[in-house]
């Protein structure tokens, strides 16, 4: 019960300070939306007819709801030392990351909205009520695998000082693999059960696939289940990283 | 020992520092091999703090003091040795160890948001160390009086100054009352004033509470009005445990002799008794070996028209300034 007062505390404290940044998650939300607007502008063009509005305007959502910048909250705190702080506080260092990761989150929704709001006004795109339930707890389980796959990339501080690179390694294996640069259903049909498979399109475009409904039940279950697998595996790699990167944790000296 | 607070043995930290040549040539063979030196922060110590003791730490710049602290309150993970504080092994940071120590840097005294405001920070304390709503108010009343925080509360952590920080930052870290203290500088870039509060208020505190102290301070100052006991490191090395009366008597086999005469027109020939040290109308200090002192005094008095006299340890600074230069 304590642990879970402890997070909802520090996640309104995070939420309270990042809303004061307004101008600057403003521009964040722009950066995240704009590459699914670029999808929408032109896979629309290029192939009419096959509802991809509604699917990058579902990937614009996720995209809001999933961002994760450990490498730029946690990864600093490792080249600046003060990862020692979180270490000397009587609860899980991941407390921190966790809540700043779900206040952003929740101020890009917010600061976001008029621009959703804007695109459902402006294009053809529907969705079936159903089908945008059975999206959120894939929503919910993307959000999870991203911010352990970042968080786990942003660890690599412990041993570099590219962690940004790392990561943004994992951003472009994630903006191809993910579905964001094409539908994973419009890659080569060798590479597609790869693209299913792997953790990208678990994090970014099977639940805007759930929503925009081009999905049958029984890949909406195979998906769940590879959401769940990547979800077990990361946090296991997540907890050996940890352990490694703080015995090699070197904030020598004052 | 069961009062033991803390117990460290052997306690050492290495760690790889990449190094190169300078250079673009040395660069590029960074790029494919790079090379590593190993820096022994902190070699072998060992040392024992019964409950209650307040200690000072002290050593010269990069001696590994705070390496020490850091390793001590479980932020470093030793590369070999063994520490157990509060019956607890620090690197595993248990829950229940971290509810019961403190680390307060001087660099760094207050470790919150700059839009919260004093309360608020000592509030969120409250909610991470699970400290029970009369405990709170009752530290808070107690810190507040030792502290003078009241004119401080409410206003937020960014628009302090560099004095109120600490005592803010004191009170922020006291607030669940820990057992075992680490204060790393805490006199850092403090004026006179806040200075005397601070140390007053440590050994205040070290007396109300019984918590164990182990502080680090580059004012010789501190460590004389508060500690009975040093540590003194050198290169990672621990190279003195003791008494700092010792320390002094171990390093300086000289006394200071102040001299001030009756008639100031008098010229002795003052190297007759001992070095001289400073020299002015007021009179003059002489350096004298301590085996010689009743002596040198009693011919003094016997041969010169003296109008006071005392005899002072030499200053804690030039003692600890040769003992980094020399050794202990």
């Amino acid at each position: 019960m304590h642990t879970i007062r402890l997070l909802i505390g520090w996640i309104k404290q995070d939420f309270v300070r990042w809303l004061s940044q307004r101008g600057f998650t403003l521009t964040l939300v722009a950066n995240q939306a704009i590459t699914p607007l670029i999808g929408l502008a032109v896979w629309t063009s290029a192939v009419p007819n096959q509802n991809l509005s509604a699917y990058y305007i579902a990937l614009m959502v996720v995209r809001l709801c999933v961002v994760s910048y450990e490498h730029h909250t946690f990864s600093g705190r490792i080249y600046e030392g003060e990862l020692a702080d979180d270490l000397l506080q009587p609860h899980p260092v991941v407390f921190r990351p966790l809540s700043v990761n779900l206040a952003i989150r929740a101020n890009h929704l917010l600061i976001g909205l008029p621009l959703l709001i804007g695109a459902l006004l402006f294009t053809p795109a529907r969705f079936d009520v159903a089908l945008v339930v059975t999206a959120l707890p894939a929503l919910v389980l993307a959000g999870v695998l991203n911010f352990l796959f970042t968080y786990a990339l942003s660890m690599s501080a412990f041993w570099t000082e590219r962690a940004h690179g790392v990561v943004g390694i994992g951003a472009t294996l994630t903006f191809l693999l993910g579905g964001e640069a094409a539908p994973i259903r419009f890659l080569p049909e060798a590479i597609q059960p790869f693209g299913e498979a792997l953790p990208f399109r678990a994090m970014l475009g099977f639940p805007a696939e759930i929503a925009a409904g081009t999905l049958s039940q029984s890949q909406i279950i195979a998906g769940y289940g590879w959401q769940v697998m990547w979800v077990c595996a990361f946090a296991f790699i997540v907890l050996q990283v940890w352990r490694a990167g703080l015995r090699r944790f070197a904030a020598i000296g004052g | 020992m069961q009062d033991r607070t803390v117990s460290v043995d052997h306690l050492s930290m290495t760690y790889r520092a990449p190094v190169r040549e300078p250079g673009l040539g040395a660069a590029m063979r960074s790029f494919v091999r790079r090379e590593f030196r190993e820096v022994r922060a902190v070699r072998d110590v060992s040392f024992n703090i019964k409950e209650g003791e307040l200690v000072g730490f002290i050593g010269p710049n990069g001696a590994g003091k705070t390496t020490t602290l850091k390793m001590l309150s479980g932020v470093l993970y030793p590369t070999a040795g063994h520490a157990r504080v509060l019956g607890f092994t620090p690197h595993k940071r248990d829950a229940h160890y971290l509810r019961q120590i403190a680390m307060i840097r001087g660099s760094r005294p207050l470790a919150v948001s700059g839009e919260l405001t004093v309360l608020d920070a000592l509030r969120f304390q409250q909610l991470i160390y699970d400290v029970k709503e009369r405990d709170f108010k009752r530290n808070l009343d107690e810190l507040t009086g030792m502290l003078d925080l009241s004119p401080l509360l409410n206003r937020q952590v960014r628009a302090l100054s560099l004095g109120e920080k600490m005592r803010c930052g004191l009170a922020w870290s006291l607030i669940y009352r820990p057992r075992m203290l680490f204060l790393d500088e805490p006199t850092l870039g403090l004026d006179v004033s806040a200075i005397g509060l601070m140390r007053c208020f440590i050994a205040d505190y070290n007396r109300e509470t019984r918590a164990t102290i182990l502080l680090t301070s580059h004012y010789m100052a501190d460590v004389e009005q508060l500690c009975k006991r040093v540590l003194l490191i050198n290169h990672g090395e621990l190279v003195f445990d003791g008494a700092l009366s010792k320390l002094t008597s171990r390093v300086s086999s000289a006394k200071i002799l102040k001299v001030s005469l009756t008639e100031a027109n008098l010229a002795p020939s003052w190297t007759d008794y001992g070095e001289v040290v400073s020299q002015d109308e007021d009179g003059v200090s002489l350096s004298v070996n301590r085996e010689h002192l009743p002596a040198v005094t009693s011919r003094l008095l016997a041969q010169l028209p003296v109008a006071d006299i005392t005899i002072a340890e030499p200053p804690l600074e030039s003692v600890i300034d040769r003992v980094y230069r020399e050794g202990a």
